[in-house]
């Protein structure tokens, strides 16, 4: 782990109409770690996570990764960073459902310029360490939950991406399924070394985390950024 | 009873989101339903266009009227503006009684004029120039009413007069009664007939289709409702409920977006047909079906729908989602419709008859309806062997895979509009031969005929004519009746003579040689006018109005009538000037053929007004080679017409299609982006998405166009022939709708795509 933070968010403040998703929240995260986002339902840590990611734009503060200012770049560069750089595990609804498991896991690779066979080759190698090579020619909608995860944090773990961002990975499924999606998510992040930021309000899935920040009513408490 | 208006409940429940769907529904069954409104209301609009034309028709049959206080002199001054048909007439009161054309408040005295709204605005314009002239620039005492116009942009006019006479006038004592309309052959009726199917199916295939609207969303509604106590009869009444809710929705939209229409119509001419607001009603018995046929079609789709997925409390699933389609009983109606079709193939003489035109419209619904059956199961075949490519055209052709039905039905549309165009284009084309006559005019040898009559000094008038700016060439000649000198003018001894120039005589017959002084005896066929028999040399002869005495010099020769630049070639006495003087003669009707470039509309008009001036019964028309029955036009418009209205609004429905399903997908939009997915991707696989399934619909449409078309011309007895160009244009207008669809959907798709909408708290 470098002592230089790999992604910060400094004083990030975010508001949807008159609601306040954020206030000058703060957060680092460091190469390699598990970093658990916790807080109660609609505290602002799906946001928080989402100005991590650029995926949303805050209204004041700054997110850099790599030292980069995220929200001065234009569009097509945030796009290319969450496609080279980044990988994304949400709760639901993020498989293609149109695609083959062995698809829906490719799809990264080949958003990068990837030709199929190999990317499809790299996609196969990855549902074998999830743990669902069974499910390769299936589509989302005919596998059960914890084996959509599975395929889902295989497609995030394709690219050997340096951060994932997991949003509830493990929401919609039972505890069985839950851990066993957590473990796999955990050790495969550690194997590449890439970090994970971890958004959940189970202390059971936060159990799996270097360390908690925790979010309340927009706020960041836990970690702030040191100055 | 309470489980249907759950379902009504339901249809706007959710928030934003149900409220978009309600909408979105609302809008699709409205479009059809105002498109099916404005197809009722077409017999009422053409009836009613019909009814004002006879109610200001000015000519009476039968015995000439006396001079009467309450008779009217009428002249016919009809003419035309940049291709634009202009009714004139040229009044002239006899007394204090005379009536009123429809719409006009006060007669027109002379010098003054009253004109419809659209012509006062010509006259109000910068081109006033091009046209007030042939007027004589009277003065505007008023403007013509509605009830005295065929439509809102007609141009026409009554010009007063104090000159008129009988001659060249007839007299009236009252307006209205129309002469009987040309009456509509069997193969015009056909045509009539198929056009109708043609133009309201599209609208029923998408009228089904909208209302499917917000399909998936309600399903999982439905399995909600399932985990909380509903059984499966309780979920089909509800489903009911909602989509017949929707689809009254739909038809107050409908009935919203027609008389929206209605209001916009007035400001719309197509081919010189305007119509009123007040004309386009739909007859009540056709409004009172459609308001009950709309729901009942929304909750037997729905229904039929709701047979392929099976509603459990877990969820849904699609219970036909691996099964193929079947093909079978897709044949069905396209085979029945041939079987209609086969005994009418080696012709339709009796196709008046009322029971061979539901055959004909039956035959032709069901082979059309052929193209909406055969095209789920083709692009489910076709895209099954579909695979590889780039990410863009993987995830348009996975979707398609995975849900091919939603892209067939919008489709399908399309395609039954394409068909039917390609096989009406077909008898067309074969029917024009029909109906088209040849004019026999030459335009090679000239570009306009300019005729007047009886001027008092023609050689100056066909100087003026020859002089009118952009004019660049022409020859005139002078004409008049010729009576034998001391005969009775009858068909043995009366004739004609022609004066002009070698040039200008040599567009009448074959003159080997002719130099000024010259005279001819010019022998047409036998059915070329009176003949020239009884004008042999020496003979003398009594010239037009005034008798002016003339004898035929003795070296005059006989050479062979040719036929002139319209086509008329007659037995007549050819004179060139130096052997006749002609402004001795009195009064001369004028024949000029002039040259000018076709594209420059502003000489044409300055000739009407040059040759208006001169004579207010002048002719001016351009040559051509062709003209077509006025019945046969009409038609054609009204099909072009019909297809362009269907195909914009088809294309509407295309686009609600498309925003519901992009709307349904935003999620996975979201979630796309979200992992870096560039937009152009997603833009591409929107449009593989659209085009693969259009690309098939429009292959189906051509190969049962033909097939429509081949059985429609054997009917009528027309040798098998394919317009190319005409398919081309067909398919090409349906790929254009679409891919302006497609045009039209991106903003929504990029306002979808952004990241934000992962949002869901």
């Amino acid at each position: 782990m470098t002592s230089e933070p790999l992604l910060v968010a400094d004083q990030l403040t975010k508001s949807f109409g008159p609601t306040t998703a954020l206030e000058r929240a703060s957060v680092q995260i460091m190469a390699g770690e598990v970093v658990a986002v916790m807080g109660p339902s609609g505290s602002g840590k799906s946001t928080l996570l989402h100005c991590l990611a650029g995926i949303v734009a805050p209204d004041s503060g700054q997110v850099r990764y790599q030292g980069r200012d995220i929200g001065a770049m234009s569009d097509t560069a945030r796009s290319a960073l969450r496609r080279g750089e980044f990988g994304f595990v949400f709760q639901f609804g993020q498989l293609v459902p149109e695609l083959t498991c062995l698809e829906n896991v490719a799809l990264p690779l080949r958003l990068n310029r990837l030709g199929r066979r190999a990317a499809e080759r790299r996609a196969a190698e990855w549902l074998a360490r999830l743990e669902v090579s069974e499910v390769a020619g299936k589509r989302p909608g005919e596998i059960s939950g914890g084996q959509g995860q599975r395929v889902a944090v295989a497609r995030a773990l394709v690219t050997a991406p340096k951060v994932i961002f997991a949003d509830e990975p493990t929401g919609a499924l039972d505890s069985l399924n839950g851990e066993r999606v957590m473990r796999l998510l955990t050790d495969a992040a550690r194997q590449t070394g890439a970090a994970v930021v971890l958004v959940t309000h189970e202390a059971r899935v936060a159990a799996y985390s270097d360390r908690e920040v925790v979010v309340r009513d927009g706020r960041t408490r836990g970690m702030e950024l040191a100055a | 009873m309470s489980d249907l208006l759950l379902g009504a409940r339901m249809a706007f429940s959710g928030g934003r989101d149900g409220w978009a769907r309600a909408v979105l529904t609302a809008f699709g069954v409205g479009i059809g339903v105002a498109l099916l409104l404005l197809a009722a209301a077409v017999p009422a609009t053409l009836q009613a266009r019909q009814a004002r034309g006879d109610a200001r028709y000015d000519f009476r049959l039968g015995e000439q009227l006396p001079a009467a206080a309450n008779t009217l002199l009428v002249s016919t001054f009809d003419t035309e503006f940049r291709d634009r048909p202009v009714r004139g007439r040229i009044l002239r009161p006899e007394g204090p009684q005379a009536p009123l054309p429809p719409g006009v408040a006060a007669l027109p005295r002379a010098g003054e004029v009253v004109v419809s709204p659209a012509l006062k605005k010509l006259l109000d314009s910068p081109d006033r120039d091009l046209f007030a002239p042939r007027l004589g620039h009277p003065e505007v005492i008023g403007t013509i009413g509605p009830q005295g116009l065929a439509g809102p942009h007609e141009l026409a006019f009554y010009l007063g007069s104090d000159t008129l006479t009988i001659d060249g006038s007839h007299r009236t004592d009252v307006f209205g009664g129309g002469p009987p309309g040309e009456e509509f052959g069997p193969t015009l009726i056909l045509l009539v007939v198929i056009i109708f199917v043609v133009l309201l199916l599209p609208i029923a295939v998408f009228l089904g289709a909208a209302v499917r609207f917000g399909g998936e969303p309600r399903e999982r509604r439905l399995a909600a409702l399932r985990l909380v106590g509903a059984d499966r009869r309780m979920t089909h009444r509800i489903a009911a409920g909602e989509a017949m809710v929707g689809a009254l929705l739909g038809i107050v939209v409908g009935g919203l977006l027609f008389a929206i229409g209605r209001q916009l119509v007035p400001l719309v001419t197509l081919w010189n047909i305007s119509v009123y607001a007040d004309d386009v009603r739909p007859s009540p018995p056709i409004v009172a079906l459609i308001v009950v046929a709309v729901p009942v079609t929304a909750v037997v789709v729905s229904l039929i729908a709701l047979r392929r997925v099976a509603i459990e409390p877990l969820g849904v699933t699609r219970r036909a989602a691996s099964t193929r389609r079947r093909l079978w009983w897709r044949l069905i109606p396209p085979v029945i419709g041939l079987v209609l079709l086969a005994p009418l193939v080696n012709g339709v003489s009796a196709v008046g008859a009322v029971y061979t035109r539901y055959q004909v419209a039956a035959g032709a619904v069901l082979l059309l309806i052929g193209a909406v059956t055969l095209l789920p199961w083709l692009i489910d075949l076709l895209v099954r062997r579909l695979g590889g490519g780039p990410v863009a055209w993987q995830l348009a052709i996975r979707r398609l895979q995975l849900d091919s039905a939603t892209s067939a039905r919008l489709v399908s549309g399309i395609a039954v509009a394409v068909a039917g165009t390609i096989g009406l284009q077909m008898l067309f084309a074969g029917v024009q031969r029909q109906y088209t006559t040849e004019t026999g005019e030459d335009t090679t040898r000239a570009t306009s005929h300019v005729q007047l009559f009886n001027i008092p000094d023609g050689s100056a008038a066909i100087r003026q004519l020859l002089a009118v700016p952009g004019v660049t060439g022409g020859t005139g000649t002078l004409w008049a009746g010729i009576v034998r000198d001391g005969s009775s003018p009858d068909q043995a001894s009366a004739g004609f003579l022609r004066i002009g120039d070698c040039p200008a005589l040599a567009e009448y017959a074959e003159l080997d040689r002719c130099v000024d002084g010259d005279v001819f005896r010019s022998l047409g066929p036998p059915d070329g006018g009176p003949s020239v028999d009884a004008f042999g040399p020496g003979t003398q002869v009594a010239v037009g109005e005034r008798e002016t005495p003339w004898t035929l010099p003795a070296d005059t020769r006989t050479v062979p009538a040719r036929a002139s630049p319209i086509g008329w070639q007659r037995s007549e006495i050819l004179a060139t000037p130096g052997a006749i003087e002609a402004g001795r003669i009195g009064p001369l009707s004028v024949d000029t053929y002039l040259d000018f470039d076709r594209d420059d509309a502003d000489t044409l008009e300055r000739l009407r007004n040059t040759a208006a001036q001169l004579s207010r019964s002048s002719w001016v028309g351009t040559l051509s080679g062709t003209t077509q029955a006025d019945r046969l036009t009409t038609i054609q418009r009204g099909l072009y017409i019909g297809i362009v209205v269907t195909l914009l609004l088809i294309g509407v429905s295309m686009l609600v299609g498309l925003l519901e399903q992009l709307r349904e997908r935003r999620r996975l939009l979201a979630m796309l982006v979200a992992v870096g997915t560039r937009r152009a991707t997603l833009a591409w696989s929107v449009f593989w998405q659209t085009v693969v399934p259009v690309l098939i619909g429009l292959t189906v449409a051509v190969g049962f166009g033909l097939a429509l078309g081949s059985v429609l011309l054997r009917m009528v007895n027309m040798p098998i022939s394919v317009s190319w160009p005409v398919i081309g244009m067909s398919t090409g207008l349906a790929a254009a709708a679409v891919l302006l669809v497609t045009g039209l959907g991106l903003p929504a798709l990029w306002r979808l795509m952004r990241p934000a909408g992962l949002r869901t708290e």
